[in-house]
Parts: structure tokens; C-alpha cells; sequence
């Protein structure tokens, strides 16, 4: 294992870590803060392997990554969250903390085993378990929340685990990766118009929408 | 010459521009030109030859899904400027509705000309940022829920597919849907396995977007909360699009695990759409329930290929015109009704006579009822099943079809024929939309050998 390889465990490490956080943190804003930061680390870590394999294509991603992820979307949800001081704090969480710690370790471990059972073999790097650990943690985010912002931030998630697979594999063309980027503003964009939406009509947690049911 | 095939594009790309200039107060006949353009060169299209650049691949699936996609462009842009005007608390003016109309058309119309699959994926995320806030048109609590539910369901889920373009890409090295044709005979085991991985998530990711099961949860939400041309085009075009990129993904990656997968996850949408018409509350919703069946069957003739293939571009185009009439006429039922619940609707015959009539008919539709094109095209894939699975699978499959049938048209009857709860109405002129719409419904049984043409030489003949 070289030492890119051994950033790469690292990053992904602390990643899950930082998820975990999330689970049982219930203050939006420090959420909104622990996504920034776990973006700007794989912009780093984008930024190490792009200058030591010499790949500017990689350095425009790093770059790409801290602007959008790192700077942009907190920012934009933060400035949200300004306006709706109410959703500072989520009270009503579908799963309860303990629980939710439990079932994101599960997830970590249950990533794993995924890996080592179907891709392992196909793929030559082991490394592959992080990215889907951390989608699943996405996953288990956006399911165990009922908060706008948290399942928000469990969708980017999600992206952000995508980001790490482009490690192991080769990186998609730029017309793709600059269109996946152009998405992400775009779904941010329009959940933080649903947000303020939302503001109007529900005061908190998740009703009990008879329409919506069936 | 080529530009030309870029029309339809051109024409939802100029309503878009031109109708969000708040001063230019004609965002309706713009928008109905403009749709009409679209309609044309997409008709003009089918006349032409296949075309393939690095960025375009145009064949024939992909000029019927033009077509298809303006034909209920031009239906919902007339049928918008008569029900938006019957919204009391609308969340943005109308100039802003036709803004996101055409651009959520446009991007519909770009994902079936393009040569990448990792584009197609940009331009199917694209169309969730394009349409979330079209159903919360109607501005109260449960549709702003349902915008919520479908833009992160939906995001989720192609961030899946994502993984299997992924996949695909490393073990191809290509994207080009033109390539990736040529080149999966030449692949390597290890590398075969690596995309049949890339398949099933495809299938999973984009599955969720065509409402497909298990991620389908969004889908009756939206239907059922969505202004009733938004819920047209959804179930129309939007389900049938992304199953345009699982059908790419299914011709890119020919393996059979991946096609096994794509029947069963078929064959469970359809027993799901079985078991949940018989006990809706709200026809919307039911109708949305009617749109995963159809969705089902459509996918499982796309996995078994051949004569199935042309059966579920059957389906596809005859589910699209009859589910656009019943969700057209489903919101003049609302706006006359003022109810969501089957319940509260009654003898619609009586009251609404051309409005109940229609609906009866377009019910019978989509749910497969000779002589439309969608019981052409179940009979086609039935067949194909009872050729490559046996009799026991197709017995299944037929008996679940039927059960849909049943509890869909049930719930129609007794809001169509039972003793009316209003006076007679007057109809409003809008009626003869669905109407048309009904009558291409019908008319697909009789273009088909006109379509298997298109799809396996190209052009109309």
C-alpha cells in the first residue's frame, strides 16, 4: 500500500467518523459545519494526488470540491438556517441517538462485508469499503431524520462518497463530473427553496399527512 | 443538416428563455408555439436517418420518445393554461409555471438524443431539478411534502446509478453508448462481473426515477399532490425517461443476471400496484399506483428483449397519451368536485358527461384493455415471458395484471357511474384534449407496424 493509499484510509476514516457525529448531533448548524469540513478534507486529499501524480484535471476537482462542497453549499445552508431559527435544533429525530450511534457502527461493518463479498475480488484496491460505508451512512441519515437540513446534508453525503470512489476507479470525463457538480448546486439550490417553503406551512418535525398516505 | 435533429431541443429551450422575461406577458401562446414546433420537427425527425456524433446517438427508440415526449408537451401546455387559472394559492405566476414547463421539457427532450451514459445522468438528475418545483405549484402543506419527498428520494436514488456509471466506465473506458455496444462482447470476466454490478445498480438508480421498486415511495406522493398537467407529464413522459436510460444500460450490458434482475424488480412493481389499488382513498393516487404498473410491465419487456421490446414501446407511448388524458381529466373532476377523494366524487356520467365517459375509457387504458395499445403490448411481453420463463410466471404475471385492472377500474366505476352528488355542468372546450389524447391512445394498436419499423430500421416507412 503506497502513501496515497494510506491518505486515502485516513480521509475515509476520519469521514466515517465525522458521520457518526452527525448521527447523534442535533444541532443543525454543527452538522451544516462537520459536512464543510469533511469536504474540504477530500479536497485535499483530491489536491495531494493531483500534484503528485501531476494530473490538473484532478487540482480543478480539489478546487471544484472546497468551492461547492467545502465553501458554497454550507455557506447557502447556513444563511438558511439564519432565517429559520426554529430548525436550529432537531427535537424529533426518527431514531433515537443511542440507536442511531448502533446502527451507524452496524453500517460501517455491514459496507465492509458488502465490499469484501462482491466487488473485492473484481477490483484491485481494498479500498473500496470506505465509499460504500459512507453512502450507506448517507442513506441511514436521510432515513433516520426528519429534519430538511439533516436529510439534506445525508444526500451530500452520499455525493461526497461518490467523490471518494473516483479514487479507486478512474475519474469520469469532465463534461460528467462538471454536470454532476452543476446538479448538486442545483438540487441545494431548489431543497433550500423547498425549505423555505416548508416554513410557512409546517412549524415542526414531520406531520401526519393523510394525503400522503397508502 | 444535423441541426436539424436539434430542433425539438431548440424550440422548449426558446419557450424556456422567452417565458421568464417577466415583461413579456404571452408566456401561454409562446408556450403552446413553441410546443408545436417541438411536436413538428420531432414528427419531421422520424422521416430522417439515424444520427450519431460523440455527443448525439438518435435512433429510432429515441425519435418515438421525441414524439412521445412533444406530443404530451403540446396536450399539457394547452391543458395548463385552463386548470392554473382554477389554482387559488398559487406559489409563483404563471409566467415562472411556463419557465419550468418547457426547461423540465427540455431536458426530458436532451436525455433521449444523447451518446453518453454519464450525460444521460447529468440530464435525468437535471429534470428533478427542473420539475420539484412544479408540483408544489398548488403552494399547502402536503404537496410542498410531497416536492420534499420526491427531490430526495429521487436524488438518493441516482446517486446510485451514479455508482454504475462509474462502473461502467472503468471497465469500458468509454462512455459513448455507441461504443460500449461494440465493446462489451470483448470484455474480460473480472470486468464482465464489474458491470453486471454497474447494471443492477443502474437499474436501481434510474429504477427509482421510473418509479420502479423498491424505491417507488416518491411517485404516488408527486402524482397525487402535483398539478394535474405536471402529474400528466410525470407519469407520461418523466417514468417512460427514465426507463429510456435503463433500456441503454440494459443494450449496453447484455448479461443475463442483469436482465433476471430487471424482470423481478418488473414483476414486483406490478404485484405493488396490485395490492395498493384496491384500498386508495384518493384517485390521483390510485391513477399514480396505475403509472408503477404500467412502468413494470414495460421493464419487464425491455429485459427480455425482442418482440417484448417492441411490446413495451407499445405500452410505453399507449400509457403515455391515456395516462395524460386521465390525469387531465382527474383535475377537471377536482376543479369541479373540489375533492381529492374517490369518495366524494359521484356519477360523473351524469354531471360531467364527457369528462366521466373519458375517464372511464382512459381508465380502461391504462390498464391494458384491448383494443389500446397497451393490451397489444402486455399480450407481446405475456408471450415473451411464457417463451423464456414458462407457464407458472406468466399465469403470475397475467393474474397481477389482472388484480390492477380490477381494483383500478372498480374505483372508476363508482366514481363514474354511480347516482350523481351535483347538478349537471356545462363542459368546458378543455375536454377534447384528453379526449385526442385518448383517440392516440387507441391508435397505437393500429401504428404499430409503423413503429417496429422505426425502431429496428430507423425510420418511418
Amino acid at each position: 500500500m503506497n502513501h496515497l493509499d494510506n491518505a486515502f484510509l485516513l480521509v475515509g476514516f476520519l469521514e466515517i467518523a465525522m458521520v457518526i457525529f452527525m448521527q447523534w448531533e442535533v444541532y443543525i448548524i454543527n452538522i451544516i459545519k462537520t459536512f464543510s469540513i469533511s469536504s474540504y478534507l477530500i479536497a485535499i486529499l483530491f489536491l495531494v494526488v493531483g500534484f503528485i501524480n501531476h494530473e490538473n484535471f484532478i487540482l480543478i476537482l480539489a478546487a471544484l470540491t472546497a468551492l461547492t462542497r467545502g465553501w458554497f453549499i454550507p455557506f447557502y445552508l447556513r444563511k438558511i438556517l439564519r432565517i429559520d431559527k426554529w430548525r436550529a435544533r432537531e427535537t424529533s429525530p426518527l431514531v433515537g441517538i443511542s440507536s442511531s450511534i448502533l446502527i451507524s457502527l452496524l453500517i460501517t461493518v455491514v459496507g465492509y462485508l458488502l465490499y469484501s463479498l462482491t466487488l473485492s475480488n473484481y477490483i484491485k484496491s481494498n479500498l473500496g469499503s470506505i465509499p460504500i460505508a459512507l453512502m450507506l451512512q448517507g442513506m441511514f441519515l436521510i432515513i433516520s431524520r426528519s429534519s430538511t437540513f439533516t436529510q439534506l446534508i445525508g444526500y451530500l453525503v452520499m455525493e461526497n462518497a461518490m467523490y471518494m470512489f473516483g479514487y479507486i476507479f478512474p475519474e469520469l470525463p469532465f463534461i460528467v463530473e462538471a454536470g454532476i457538480v452543476l446538479d448538486l448546486l442545483g438540487v441545494v439550490m431548489i431543497s433550500g427553496a423547498i425549505i423555505r417553503l416548508r416554513e410557512d406551512v409546517v412549524q415542526s418535525g414531520t406531520e401526519d399527512y393523510k394525503e400522503l398516505k397508502g | 443538416m444535423e441541426y436539424i435533429y436539434l430542433l425539438p431541443i431548440f424550440f422548449s429551450g426558446l419557450g424556456s428563455l422567452l417565458c421568464i422575461l417577466p415583461f413579456l406577458k404571452f408566456e401561454e401562446d409562446i408556450s403552446v408555439i413553441v410546443a408545436f414546433g417541438a411536436l413538428f420537427s420531432s414528427i419531421y425527425i422520424l422521416y430522417l436517418p439515424n444520427f450519431t456524433t460523440d455527443f448525439f446517438y438518435i435512433d429510432g427508440l429515441s425519435k418515438i420518445f421525441l414524439v412521445m415526449t412533444s406530443t404530451v408537451y403540446v396536450a399539457a401546455v394547452i391543458f395548463s393554461i385552463y386548470y392554473i387559472e382554477h389554482i387559488q394559492n398559487k406559489l409563483f405566476q404563471s409566467h415562472f409555471y411556463f419557465f419550468l414547463l418547457n426547461t423540465f421539457v427540455l431536458t426530458m427532450l436532451f436525455t433521449v438524443i444523447l451518446n453518453n451514459l454519464g450525460v444521460v445522468w447529468v440530464a435525468v438528475e437535471a429534470t428533478t431539478v427542473t420539475s420539484a418545483l412544479l408540483i408544489s405549484t398548488e403552494n399547502d402543506e402536503a404537496t410542498i411534502e410531497a416536492t420534499w419527498r420526491y427531490v430526495i428520494i429521487v436524488s438518493a436514488g441516482l446517486i446510485i446509478s451514479l455508482i454504475a456509471i462509474i462502473f461502467i466506465y472503468s471497465s469500458f473506458q468509454t462512455l459513448s453508448f455507441a461504443d460500449l455496444l461494440k465493446l462489451y462482447p470483448k470484455l474480460s470476466p473480472s470486468l464482465e462481473r464489474i458491470t453486471y454490478f454497474g447494471g443492477v445498480l443502474g437499474i436501481i438508480g434510474f429504477g427509482t426515477k421510473a418509479g420502479i421498486f423498491p424505491m417507488h415511495t416518491w411517485l404516488p406522493d408527486a402524482h397525487g399532490k402535483a398539478p394535474s398537467p405536471i402529474s400528466a407529464v410525470f407519469s407520461a413522459v418523466l417514468l417512460p425517461v427514465a426507463l429510456f436510460a435503463i433500456e441503454r444500460i440494459l443494450q449496453a450490458i447484455p448479461n443475463d443476471g442483469v436482465k433476471v434482475f430487471a424482470f423481478t424488480l418488473g414483476l414486483l412493481s406490478i404485484a405493488l400496484a396490485a395490492f395498493m389499488s384496491f384500498n386508495q382513498v384518493y384517485y390521483k393516487r390510485m391513477f399514480a399506483y396505475s403509472s408503477i404498473d404500467n412502468m413494470g410491465i414495460a421493464l419487464i419487456g425491455l429485459s427480455l428483449g425482442g418482440y417484448a421490446f417492441v411490446g413495451s414501446v407499445l405500452i410505453i407511448l399507449a400509457h403515455a397519451f391515456a395516462k395524460s388524458a386521465t390525469f387531465f381529466l382527474t383535475g377537471n373532476v377536482l376543479i369541479n368536485y373540489e375533492s381529492w377523494k374517490i369518495d366524494d366524487v359521484k356519477g360523473i356520467s351524469k354531471t360531467l358527461p364527457a369528462t366521466g365517459y373519458s375517464l372511464f375509457f382512459g381508465s380502461l387504458a391504462v390498464t391494458g384493455t384491448p383494443p389500446f395499445g397497451t393490451f397489444l403490448g402486455e399480450l407481446l411481453i405475456l408471450i415473451a415471458i411464457f417463451n423464456t420463463y414458462g407457464i407458472v410466471i406468466t399465469l403470475l404475471t397475467g393474474f397481477l395484471l389482472a388484480a390492477a385492472f380490477i381494483g383500478i377500474n372498480f374505483q372508476t366505476l363508482r366514481m363514474v357511474f354511480s347516482e350523481p352528488i351535483l347538478e349537471k355542468r356545462k363542459e368546458n372546450l378543455i375536454v377534447i384534449v384528453p379526449i385526442i389524447s385518448l383517440l392516440l391512445a387507441l391508435s397505437v394498436t393500429f401504428a404499430s407496424p409503423f413503429i417496429y419499423n422505426i425502431l429496428f430500421n430507423g425510420v418511418w416507412k
